[in-house]
This record gives C-alpha cells, structure tokens and sequence, in this order.
C-alpha cells in the first residue's frame, strides 16, 4: 500500500474525450452557422 | 487564410502535444497517480474559462462606455465561450472528484461558486436572446455582464476564503517541475483556440448585428400604429 490511487485510466480517458468532443463539436456549430447565415 | 484560424491552428497543435505529455510523459502524481493527468485538461479550461470571462467584462465595459456594436458582439461572442469552457470545466472536475473524493459533486465552495458561474453567464445569453431591440440588448446584457463577473473573483478566491475539498489554486509554483511543462503547453493551447473560437464567434455575432442596423426596427404595420399613436 503506497497510499497513491491505483488504476482510474477510465476517468482520465474520460475527461480528455469530453474536453475533445466539445472543442470539436463548438467549433464545427460555429462553421454550421457561419454557412447558414453567409 | 484569416488570422484566426492560424491562432486555431496553433493552439491544435499545441494543446495536442500537451495532453500527449499530460498523458504519456509526465509522471503521475504522487498521491492521485495516474487519475493525477486529469490536471492537464482541467486546469487549462479553468484558466482559460476566467480569462474568457474576463474578456467578457471588458468588452461589456466597453460597449457601456462607446455604445459600438463591435464590442456588444465581443460580449456576445467571449460570453458564448466562456460559457462552453465553464460547463465542460464543471464536468471534468466532476470525473475528477469520482476517484478522488468518492463522489461525482458536492456543494463544496469552489463547486458551487463555480457552477453559480455558470448560470449567470447562461443568464446573459438568455437576456440577449429575449430582447430584440439592438440598443436595449447591448446596455442589458453589458450591465448583466458586469454583474456576473463579480463570480469570477469569487471562484478564484474560494479556496482562500472558505474551507474546501478543492486544491489549491495551480500554477507552475504549486505543481513538480516535470509537470510544469505539459501543463503551460496545453494552457497556452487552450489559450489559443479560445482566441480562434471567440473570433470566429465575434464576426457571426458582428454580421447578425449589423443586419438589424439595416434593417427596420419594427415591421411596417407596427410603425403605422405607433406613428398615428403620436409615436409613442
């Protein structure tokens, strides 16, 4: 027992893929709606 | 190309090699281990998230103080931003707090200050989306604006001024040098792409406001009614 959290690979995949997903996602509406008012 | 995609550009670049050091060089932390690299996103969305805000109120100072529209739209536009970076903060501290607390949220004072945060720049795209004469909506929201930034010291603040699960504020002082370096690369990434989102997000909100100014303020028949009403 070293008293450090073992594992959790999961959380951190987590956060990365919702941090990148909503960048992506933001970014992409702002194109959408750039084309839809020219 | 325009300036700002090259600003997106770079910030891509540079928050892809951060998290690549976040996740496969750095060392985890002493006590979190591996659930440690999480800091490498969250904190550069807090960071970014407080300066985006702070951009808001500038902007919101600014289009009090000249009435122009190209500052009503960079409230517009930093407050939209902010927002995003605020609620997608609220959600990777919430992962973070599952293996580190045991619980996805508690009404810890920087939690709460900061989800108090959230809703009230929400509120100010809701004014903005309510009222639809252009001068009324700019000192509306600008004013609101203004007032939901009193938020912002206060989250900074929170865990100075209150007891709290929540660890002190980051910066390149409080954390080991090894993780110094991924952590201002994904910073200055996310810097970046804010910059390019908050642009590209300024000249839609900018096109949309300088239409109204084209167009008349209220339909024909409505003017009719108020010009025989004595115009009032």
């Amino acid at each position: 027992m070293t008293g450090m959290i073992q594992g959790g690979w999961e959380y951190v995949w987590v956060v990365y893929g919702a941090t990148w997903f909503t960048l992506a996602a933001y970014t992409v509406s702002l194109f959408v709606r750039e084309r839809s008012n020219p | 190309m325009k300036w700002e995609n090259w600003v997106g550009l770079l910030g891509l670049a540079l928050i892809s090699v951060g998290h690549y050091q976040g996740l496969f060089v750095a060392p985890p932390e002493a006590m979190m281990g591996d659930v440690g690299r999480i800091l490498y996103a969250h904190v550069p969305t807090a960071w970014v998230a407080l300066v985006v805000y702070l951009v808001a109120f500038v902007a919101a100072v600014g289009s009090l103080g000249s009435g122009k529209r190209g500052w009503d739209a960079l409230v517009e536009s930093a407050v939209e931003v902010g927002v995003v970076l605020n609620l997608l903060l609220l959600f990777q501290g919430a992962v973070w707090a599952k293996p580190t607390w045991g619980v996805f949220w508690t009404w810890d004072p920087r939690l709460t200050t900061t989800a108090i945060m959230a809703v009230s720049f929400i509120g100010v795209l809701v004014l903005r989306a309510m009222l639809n004469r252009p001068a009324q909506r700019a000192v509306a929201s600008a004013v609101y604006t203004i007032f939901a930034f009193v938020s912002v010291p206060v989250v900074y603040f929170s865990v100075k001024w209150w007891k709290t699960l929540h660890q002190p504020f980051s910066s390149p002082e409080t954390v080991d040098s090894p993780m110094v370096t991924p952590l201002r690369v994904a910073a200055f990434g996310m810097l970046f792409l804010a910059t390019f989102l908050i642009a590209r997000r300024w000249r839609l909100a900018y096109a949309k406001l300088s239409r109204e100014d084209e167009a008349p303020d209220l339909p024909p028949a409505a003017a009719a009614i108020r010009l025989e009403g004595g115009g009032a």
